[in-house]
């Protein structure tokens, strides 16, 4: 009883059932949409279908995990806030290059890579996220011609 | 022979000085764009179109091409080096050349990717020389059933890249067909889980799910156990393939130049479908399937010739058809309009000049990828050396632009992010990702096809049985299932 | 009286005529309009269709002849999905009324608009500011085959005495569906449609045997058409066209005038862009189209120009009307209530 109260496992569980209700939700979904028409499928029958693999799958895995332990290892402590700080670098990114246009919110995020995960020196950090910002743009907007997005200061 | 003097007028278009340095341009610029994660041959053209508006229309068409088949070159760069694809066509590459990489056979690698592509290349430009009109000929009979079919043989073979358990298999290919299945049904218009968003209807892109589930997710993986050293732990073994690597690629090289170069031809192929459908095939024929996301070099070898191949199979139906296989040769096509060039079967006999031409500098510019390829082998590796933490945090912007040059569009950011996340978790939990990403991709083209097919049939489903290469296709489909049902018991389930 | 033939003679004439004074006058009236702080960076011409196709290569040739008269510079982008859609929702909705967005785009998203976009957006909030083109649809036959030399009358008859075996490649959802749908309620005709994503993916399967009859443009069953893959057998327009006299009009063959369907291609702004923008980038397409290389490179492609929108004074109301038609055939068949 006590393997089956471990996080890691509950996790395995709790995905199964993500598995469960998402193809049970898609599969529902998908019949509004008409499965058979007269000229053959409509909108909706692959995407039932594999809401059905979906159930069907998670259902299988549900009940095989009672027997099966795979613990995945999750990050802990020091490796966790690493991975935590390169998804909130990335998110960071994706909010704010709108109103902060592409070089900012790029040379802000690299700062926050560079120093949350591998704690390098301020004074590295900064240098290199100006480098290779500035490489980036001229390279793209240079040479291949892109327009990258620009900040309310006009780059 | 009439193509032999057709050739030898070609090359002596190509080989004036004009031409070759625009040939070599096209060949730095298509290996770069390669290289780069997510920019991709059709972002690249899209953007330097305009530059052609200048050249003649040689000059202008040869280096287009020369991009779009030096992007199949360098796309596999990255893929091997760090596990992230230079472009969709080389997501393949990254399950076994990082693996070696990994084993200090980076080079190796890099090496054998080279030369794959250029042997396939060359073949696939070859065969172009000689049978380019009988080809596009018959290649334009393939239509809704045949496509269906093809698509159905390529969804079994994913199922033979499953390397786990085959019930969370069979969930990651639901999931890409879930996925796929968002946003606007092309065979009637309507709307499907959108839920009223507009970035929705557009679908999910296909560059920001490859990126975000084989980049970002690699990142992850490796940020949770590096500290403050190389990526590769091993000490690089020499840069060259052995005479090993060599014996054992020579044969899925020239498979995958064949399987790639007939992909190219059929509408909805091309690169992408070419190099998932070598790795299956490779995986299946291989004494040793096991190996395969071990660092088989025929893992390498097979797609990446077979991306190549599928360039100049693609490239066909353009110039002796007027008609586009997929999207880089429609952008190719109107290229040609824009030069005042009218494509169609009467190209080759109105304007010799630039069929020849573009079919010679497709000799060339493969040499000159060769040549231009082999020697960065060594530089390429010295990337290795650099410390993760620098690394990275480059790799990942680069890889934001990439995925940005698709739509212009800051959503795509949140997919890549978004599948990262989920890859991240899900290779957690031992679920394969490769499947999920070629169902994804195939399944539109199966959908659509199908339901084209039904609608052509005054006999309903009979149609798939009545023509003979769908039957043939459908019938080995099967086969292939039985075969992979009774092997099961051995493969665990 | 053929107003197509009228249109093309002036423009002949406007090609043999000393262009300079013409260009001279376009070009001063764009130096008179242009706005002082504008423009200082590249503007955009977004396309909605994916690159290479044909409202690309208008757009591309567009926006060089626009580059050449105003000295501005122009990237043209390609904002592709959902069949136009996304591009059209991009450009009503998200993009800046600041004068460096231009959409070119065609009628196509009049029915986005007033079927697909949920209330999102109308097409009040594009304000047209250049005329381009037109192009009619055009119904293509095959060369081999039991239908090879059936006009569109035969072909229709054989769709009625035996329904549902001719096939007719379609776009779903616009006026590829819509043609189709007036034969078959005028004449008890059934064919079976298949569907594609654009034209000349049609086109395509019929020179594969794949489909009988396919409906496209010009610009994408020429090359097909002139290696006799193909031929061209009804035209959706009230006259000839002037390139294709030899083959009739759908409403010759079948009676009566409302087979008309064409696409019409102009350039639009967000509303709510400056008026003096607007109007000098509206001026800088007059300019551009009075070009007569970009005319010429028009005319190779098959388009015509239509004379109620080509003149400037005109167009708005012009494009009002077949706007409030098109909303008509929806009303009477049953789409918008």
């Amino acid at each position: 009883m006590a393997a089956l109260l471990r996080p890691p496992v509950m996790f395995e569980r709790a995905i199964n059932a993500f598995w469960i209700l998402l193809g049970a939700a898609a599969a529902a979904y998908a019949w509004t949409l008409g499965l058979i028409g007269a000229s053959g499928p409509e909108s909706g029958l692959f995407p039932f279908l594999a809401g059905l693999i979906i159930m069907g799958a998670g259902v299988v895995l549900l009940l095989r995990s009672a027997s099966e332990n795979i613990v995945p290892d999750f990050p802990r402590g020091d490796a966790l806030w690493r991975v935590l700080g390169v998804i909130a670098g990335l998110a960071f990114m994706a909010i704010s290059i709108p109103f902060l246009g592409f070089a900012v919110a790029g040379f802000i995020t690299m700062v926050i890579l560079l120093r949350t995960v591998e704690k390098s020196s301020w004074w590295f950090s900064l240098a290199l996220a100006l480098v290779a910002i500035v490489v980036v743009v001229w390279l793209f907007g240079r040479i291949l011609g892109m327009a990258l997005p620009r900040g309310p200061w006009g780059w | 022979m009439e193509a032999i003097g057709g050739l030898l007028t070609g090359f002596g278009i190509i080989v004036t000085l004009d031409n070759l340095f625009f040939c070599l341009l096209g060949s730095l610029i298509g290996t770069l764009v390669g290289v780069l994660p997510g920019v991709g041959p059709l972002a690249a053209l899209a953007l330097l179109l305009p530059i052609t508006f200048t050249m003649t229309p040689v000059g202008g068409m040869v280096m287009l091409a020369s991009i779009f088949y030096g992007a199949m070159y360098g796309g596999s760069t990255t893929s091997i080096l760090l596990n992230i694809p230079g472009e969709a066509a080389s997501v393949v590459t990254c399950l076994d050349g990082h693996q070696m990489a990994k084993q200090g056979r980076a080079g190796a690698a890099l090496g054998i990717a080279a030369i794959g592509s250029f042997v396939a290349g060359t073949l696939g430009v070859i065969v172009m020389t000689f049978f380019a009109p009988t080809i596009a000929a018959v290649a334009i009979r393939f239509g809704p059933p045949e496509n269906f079919a093809l698509m159905v043989l390529g969804i079994v073979c994913t199922l033979f890249m499953i390397t786990g358990s085959p019930v969370k298999g069979a969930l990651m290919v639901a999931l890409g067909f879930l996925t796929a299945a968002v946003g606007i049904d092309v065979v009637n218009g309507r709307e499907r889980f959108t839920f009223g968003s507009i970035d929705l209807s557009a679908g999910i892109e296909l560059l920001a799910v490859v990126i975000g589930l084989f980049g970002v997710t690699e990142v992850l993986n490796n940020v949770e156990r590096i500290v403050k050293s190389t990526l590769i732990a091993e000490r690089i073994r020499g840069l060259w393939p052995t005479l090993a690597d060599w014996k054992a690629s020579w044969r899925p090289m020239l498979r995958g130049s064949g399987l790639g170069f007939l992909l190219g031809l059929v509408p909805g192929g091309g690169p992408v479908t070419a190099s998932f459908m070598s790795y299956a095939l490779e995986k299946r024929l291989s004494a040793h399937p096991d190996g395969f996301g071990k660092g088989a070099i025929e893992g390498v070898a097979g797609p990446e010739s077979a991306n190549n191949a599928a360039v100049a199979g693609s490239i066909i139906p353009v110039l002796s058809l007027g008609i586009p296989s997929n999207a880089v040769t429609a952008l190719l096509l109107g290229a040609l309009v824009i030069h005042g060039v009218q494509p169609g079967p009467l190209f080759i006999t109105q304007r010799p000049d630039l069929f020849w031409g573009i079919v010679a500098s497709m000799y060339v510019g493969n040499v000159l990828l060769l040549l231009l390829n082999l020697p960065l082998v060594g530089l390429w590796v010295q990337f290795l050396r650099i410390p993760y933490r620098v690394l990275f945090p480059v790799v990942l912007l680069l890889s934001i632009v990439g995925v940005y040059s698709a739509n212009k569009n800051v959503f795509d950011l949140w997919v890549m992010l978004g599948f990262g996340v989920a890859g991240y978790v899900l290779s957690k939990l031992k679920y394969d990702l490769a499947p999920f990403v070629i169902a994804f991709v195939l399944a539109p083209l199966l959908e659509q096809s199908l339901r084209q097919s039904l609608a052509m049939s005054p006999d309903g489903a009979m149609i798939l049985v009545q023509r003979p290469a769908t039957a043939l296709m459908l019938v080995s489909s099967a086969i292939l299932v039985a075969l992979m049902a009774r092997r099961k018991p051995k493969g665990g389930s | 009286m053929k107003e197509n033939t009228i249109v093309l003679a002036l423009l002949s004439a406007l090609l043999v005529t000393p262009a300079a004074a013409q260009n001279d006058d376009a070009k001063a009236e764009l130096a008179r309009l242009k706005p002082n702080d504008f423009p200082t960076a590249p503007i955009e011409y977004t396309v909605v269709y994916p690159a290479g196709g044909g409202m690309d290569v208008t757009a591309r040739l567009l926006a060089k002849y626009v580059e050449k008269w105003s000295n501005d510079r122009i990237i043209v982008n390609n904002r592709t999905g959902g069949a136009g859609m996304v591009g059209h929702a991009y450009l009503a909705t998200q993009a800046k009324p600041d004068g460096y967005t231009v959409g070119i785009i065609a009628n196509l998203m009049w029915g986005d608009a007033m079927l697909r976009a949920q209330g999102r957006w109308t097409y009040a909030d594009l304000e047209p500011i250049g005329y381009l083109n037109s192009d009619a649809l055009t119904w293509v036959g095959p060369t081999e085959g039991p239908y090879k030399d059936m006009s569109v009358k035969q072909l229709v008859e054989t769709a009625k005495d035996k329904p549902g075996t001719l096939r007719v490649a379609t776009v779903p959802g616009s006026m590829w569906d819509y043609l189709i749908e007036q034969v078959e309620t005028n004449t008890g005709a059934k064919v079976l449609r298949v569907p594609f994503q654009g034209g000349g993916a049609g086109i395509n399967a019929l020179a594969g045997g794949n489909v009988d009859i396919a409906q496209g443009f010009y610009s994408e069953f020429r090359g097909l058409a002139d290696a006799g893959k193909v031929r061209p057998i009804g035209v959706a327009a009230s006259e000839r066209l002037s390139f294709l006299k030899d083959t009739p009009t759908i409403n010759e063959a079948l009676g009566g005038n409302e087979y008309q369907w064409f696409v019409i291609r102009f350039a639009v702004v967000p509303k709510g862009t400056p008026e003096d923008r607007k109007a000098y980038l509206g001026a800088a397409i007059r300019a551009a189209m009075k070009d007569p290389e970009l005319v010429a490179e028009y005319l190779k492609a098959g388009v015509y120009f239509d004379p109620k929108l080509a003149d400037p004074s005109r167009m708005q109301a012009n494009l009002n009307a077949y706007v409030e038609a098109e909303r008509a055939f929806y009303v009477k068949t049953g789409r918008l209530k």
